[in-house]
């Protein structure tokens, strides 16, 4: 037979103020797990759930981001102009792009440096990106003008990037046309005509080539003889695939200091629910003795120590992630340290985040009840009983 | 005999427990010569602990005046009430009131820290109180190791180490057998009669109320009647009203 | 009556453990935490007055022309330059990551006496076109000894046969202060520039250059002059002052400080209220002996510096523990997080902040049930249960 959850409860409720003082510990710790997690879940959202399947994003073979990716000219021309899966407009010119990247010093609205990508697109990107790219204020850069669209996460993040600002890119000054939305990182970027771009850089190379391909091409096959073709060489994936890689330093870096993080401090936590359980064992000796002398089994006053441990763990969970759930949707900026350039996305408070918050909670009320729970029943119902 | 050691005149105390009143304490008039050993006794609730709080300043009277030693107790604030205790009272409780941390010399030394000591003489001091009560050989026992007896034994070497005129005790055998309890009335008599300390015991207890000169009996708050000639040890009581 | 303190501590000795523990645990987190805010910041704070940096206006990303160092050598006020070109190779694995610098080798000497010799000597750096000089915790990590051949691989900048560049390690330097960081490996402009023309077929351009001012002369005039050199590119470049240099890199990191502070904090109230339960657990078991020491004449004032006293060892010890944890592991994060932060350090600044947060860890702690042991009618406490 087992004690019913009930005398656990009203005991937690007798013990208020440690009830509620441990309780607010695992709920901060509980917090800051779930802060940091959503927080990772909010950039990998933004990079993987946004790349599409069918777009194909072509790098220089061996380079693992646009920053490093460095085309000769002449065979991203190639292979624009000769690759045979990729898809034909309605004008029978192929839907694809060759785009420059580079991460330009930009001041902070806020004061301070970072780094803002600049993205030199073809006309055909537009085509290409669809709905994916939308204008939502003045319109889009005129080609070979020098005119620049930017991304809304810049405009209040960066200065001059309002709509009527100039942008002055080295010796060039480009003038803010539009501003655009999109569901991916490219809210973060500044974009213009591709040749503009890269005269205003000095760069006279593009960084990488953007397609849509024929529909049921075989993206992997393509890859694969690409990889050791002669004339054009590349490395071929989706840009579902690039953009997930995308997230591979930053998602470590936040998810092992939150992993730091939820073990040290659930480790302070745990003693504390230790100490709060210890106590409650210690003050309830004599009602032990009781429980045991009325024949419940020891495992009986265990589990019911274990359990009020549990309640004590899932009301700190509970409590953290209310605590979390305003965060949802918070923007923040970020380092990808692929690129180094800055991103804005926004915490994404997921239900699975939310599990995962309950169950280290759960982990950490089960790990302090537990000792305690055990010392509870192995009382002597005697000895118990003579204890006031 | 001058001044008497305790003097109440129009006491009264009353607690709000709930929603209600109780009167504990209702116009009391009472007073106990210096050197005198009483005993106060009276069924439960009838005022007798709360009468012994005030005697001993862990208590403010609601009116009335309270004169222990010379002192009314009704003008002293706090910070005062509590060097005066030091000075001038010592307690014996029931359940001993030992610090289970500390052993036997420490829980003895305790008091004598508020006085102005050496650290040996403190420590003379507290295991004089100690030879005093039989106790020399547990000196460094910590009460846990100690018998009940024993226990309280320690208890009267605490209230007696600063050599204070007036011994307060509540119910110092009610958790002791019958032999534990007669070591101890007989200590409280010895320090009555070798060292000529005022002592007021509360108790249930006959045969302890035998020891004393006189009985006072409590009921209802108010002072029932007085015994000189205590009852010959094992008669029976006349059982409290 | 200290003894009582520690006693009175010592009577559960599993809750104070467990609450010394997560003291530790805390302010170990702390020290860690503000470490490494104020590790991004060092640089900065440490910044030499006399150095400028010139850098691309565009992008970190984007070097600057040979040609420029002339030109800059020239202006008033400029005592020197020193070309600074990252050359983004590995030794062996690619996760062996650290930085690499090519530079001008005298000027590196004159410009940076913090670069202190710790073993070899400057002049066989000098001597030998295809030696280099590696910082203490670079050579502590692979166990390189002066004289020993290191080779890179580029991974930015190739050789025309595609093989590993050839390095001779002629020293090992100290860093003197954080403005340089003992992970960094220098090594000779000259050899880089005739492997990359023969590789590439032209000059390679420089990463930075950093001027040396001249004693007494006005570093806003030599930057605005420097940068109005290249007003009309090819590259614009922009001038700051080291320590503005520096921070670009700190506030690179955006939010990240705001974030880490915000994680402090939740880490502080968590353990605040651990240790006020704590204590309060430790005065309602004392309650009854608090009464006694009352009737006996103690104060209330006594009682409840009884308690804070009592709480103030508690955390002090915890606290101490803690912080002395954070000096432990000092060296094992340092070279553990040498790619994001590196020079990880706690400063004494950070130390003595601790202290002062475990102080008032202590005394709040102590206060809630101080207050209650001083407030606790002596009658009540002693009263029987």
């Amino acid at each position: 037979m087992l004690v019913p959850l009930r005398y656990n409860f009203r005991s937690l409720l007798v013990r208020r103020s440690g009830t509620l003082l441990t309780v607010l510990g695992i709920a901060a710790t509980v917090a800051i797990l779930a802060g940091v997690l959503s927080l990772e879940a909010g950039f990998r959202t933004l990079f993987s759930e946004s790349g599409r399947e069918d777009l194909v994003v072509f790098l220089r073979p061996g380079s693992t981001n646009e920053g490093d990716s460095i085309w000769r000219r002449d065979v991203a021309d190639r292979l624009v102009k000769t690759l045979p899966e990729i898809r034909r407009g309605a004008d029978g010119r192929p839907l694809a792009s060759r785009e420059c990247y580079l991460a330009v010093l930009r001041t902070r609205i806020g004061g301070g440096k970072t780094n803002v990508p600049v993205r030199g697109v073809e006309p055909a990107s537009f085509d290409i990106h669809g709905d994916g790219v939308r204008i939502v204020a003045g319109r889009r850069f005129r080609p070979g003008a020098d005119e620049v669209i930017v991304g809304t996460k810049l405009v209040d993040r960066i200065r001059g990037c309002a709509l009527g600002d100039v942008i002055q890119l080295n010796t060039t000054p480009l003038n803010v046309v539009g501003v655009f939305e999109s569901e991916g990182p490219y809210t973060s970027e500044i974009w213009g005509d591709l040749d503009r771009m890269q005269a205003a850089l000095v760069r006279p190379f593009p960084n990488r080539v953007i397609a849509l391909l024929d529909p049921g091409t075989d993206v992997r096959a393509l890859a694969k003889r690409l990889e050791s073709d002669k004339e054009t060489p590349a490395k071929a994936q989706t840009e579902r695939e690039y953009l997930a890689a995308q997230t591979g330093a930053l998602s470590a870096t936040l998810l092992t200091l939150g992993g730091f993080l939820a073990v040290v401090m659930g480790l302070a936590a745990i003693f504390t629910a230790t100490n709060t359980m210890l106590a409650a064992i210690a003050s309830r000796t004599h009602e032990i003795g009781i429980l045991l002398a009325c024949g419940f089994r020891p495992l009986a006053v265990f589990l019911s120590f274990l359990g009020e441990a549990l309640v004590l763990g899932l009301l700190g969970g509970a409590l953290g992630c209310l605590i979390v759930v305003p965060l949802n949707g918070l923007e923040t900026g970020a380092t990808n340290f692929n690129t180094f350039t800055e991103v804005a996305f926004a915490f994404r408070v997921t239900p699975e985040v939310l599990a995962k918050a309950v169950i280290f909670s759960l982990v950490l009320g089960l790990l302090g009840g537990a000792a305690p729970a055990w010392r509870a029943a192995r009382l002597a119902p005697v000895a118990a009983l003579r204890r006031q | 005999m001058g001044e008497p050691m305790i003097r109440l005149s129009g006491v009264s105390k009353s607690y709000r427990r709930g929603g209600e009143t109780l009167t504990v304490l209702d116009h009391l008039d009472l007073a106990v010569p210096d050197g005198a050993f009483y005993a106060l006794m009276g069924p439960s609730g009838s005022g007798k602990t709360t009468l012994l709080n005030l005697v001993g300043g862990l208590d403010h009277a609601d009116s009335g005046e309270v004169v222990v030693a010379g002192t009314e107790l009704g003008a002293l604030d706090g910070r005062d009430l509590s060097r005066w205790r030091a000075d001038h009272v010592g307690f014996v409780f029931q359940q001993f009131n030992l610090l289970s941390v500390l052993t036997a010399l420490e829980n003895v030394e305790l008091p004598l820290l508020l006085a102005p000591l050496s650290r040996k003489e403190r420590r003379d001091h507290a295991s004089h109180a100690l030879e005093l009560v039989g106790l020399a050989d547990r000196m460094h026992h910590r009460p846990g190791q100690l018998s009940g007896g024993q226990e309280q034994r320690v208890a009267i070497a605490r209230a007696v180490a600063t050599d204070p005129k007036l011994i307060l005790a509540d119910e110092p055998t009610g958790d002791l057998d019958r032999r534990a309890a007669d070591q101890v009335l007989d200590l409280l008599g010895q320090l009555h009669e070798k060292f000529g300390k005022t002592i007021l015991i509360v108790t249930h207890d006959p045969l302890a109320a035998a020891r004393a000169e006189k009985t006072i009996h409590l009921d209802k708050g108010k002072l029932d009647r007085v015994e000189t000639r205590p009852p010959s040890p094992g008669a029976p009581s006349r059982p409290p009203s | 009556m200290n003894k009582l303190i520690r006693r009175s501590l010592l009577r559960h000795p599993v809750r104070t453990l467990l609450t010394i523990g997560s003291l530790a645990v805390a302010l170990f987190l702390l020290c860690f935490l503000r470490s490494l805010v104020t590790t991004l910041e060092a640089g900065a704070a440490a910044a030499n007055q006399q150095r400028l940096w010139v850098q691309s206006a565009v992008s970190l990303f984007v070097d600057l022309p040979l040609s420029y160092q002339g030109k800059i050598d020239g202006v008033d006020g400029v005592k020197g330059t020193c070309k600074w070109q990252w050359f983004g190779g590995y030794y062996r694995d690619q996760t062996n990551f650290f930085a690499q610098f090519a530079v001008d080798p005298e000027p590196l000497f004159a410009m940076w006496p913090e670069v202190e010799i710790a073993a070899g000597s400057k002049e066989a750096f000098l001597a030998d076109k295809r030696a280099c000089i590696v910082g203490e915790g670079l050579a502590r990590q692979f166990g390189w000894k002066v004289g020993e051949a290191v080779p890179l691989i580029g991974a930015l900048f190739q050789k025309a046969d595609g093989s590993a560049w050839d390095f001779q390690i002629a020293a090992i330097y100290r860093a003197g202060r954080p403005t340089v960081d003992d992970r960094t490996f220098f090594f000779h402009w000259d050899y880089f520039e005739e492997t990359m023309k023969e590789a590439m077929g032209e000059t390679p351009q420089v990463g930075v250059f950093v001027i040396e001012l001249e004693p007494g002369a006005a570093a806003p005039g030599v930057m605005a002059s420097v940068d109005a050199l290249f007003e009309n590119g090819p590259q614009r470049v922009q001038t700051t002052t080291e320590a503005e240099f520096q921070r670009q890199f700190a506030t690179m990191f955006g939010n990240v400080p705001r974030l880490i502070s915000f994680i402090g904090g939740g880490v502080l109230l968590a353990i605040l209220l651990a240790c006020v339960n704590t204590m309060l657990m430790q005065a309602r078991e004392q309650l009854r002996e608090i009464g006694v020491m009352k009737a006996l004449g103690f104060s209330d004032g006594a009682a409840a510096l009884f308690l804070l006293s009592q709480s103030l060892l508690l955390v002090g010890t915890g606290g101490a523990l803690g912080i002395g944890l954070a000096l432990l592991t000092q060296r094992g994060i340092a070279g553990f997080l040498s790619r994001f932060f590196p020079g990880y350090a706690v400063q004494p600044l950070t130390l003595a902040a601790a202290i002062g947060v475990t102080a008032i860890l202590g005394l709040l702690a102590g206060a809630v049930p101080a207050r209650l042991a001083e407030r606790t009618r002596t009658v009540e406490a002693m009263r029987p249960h």
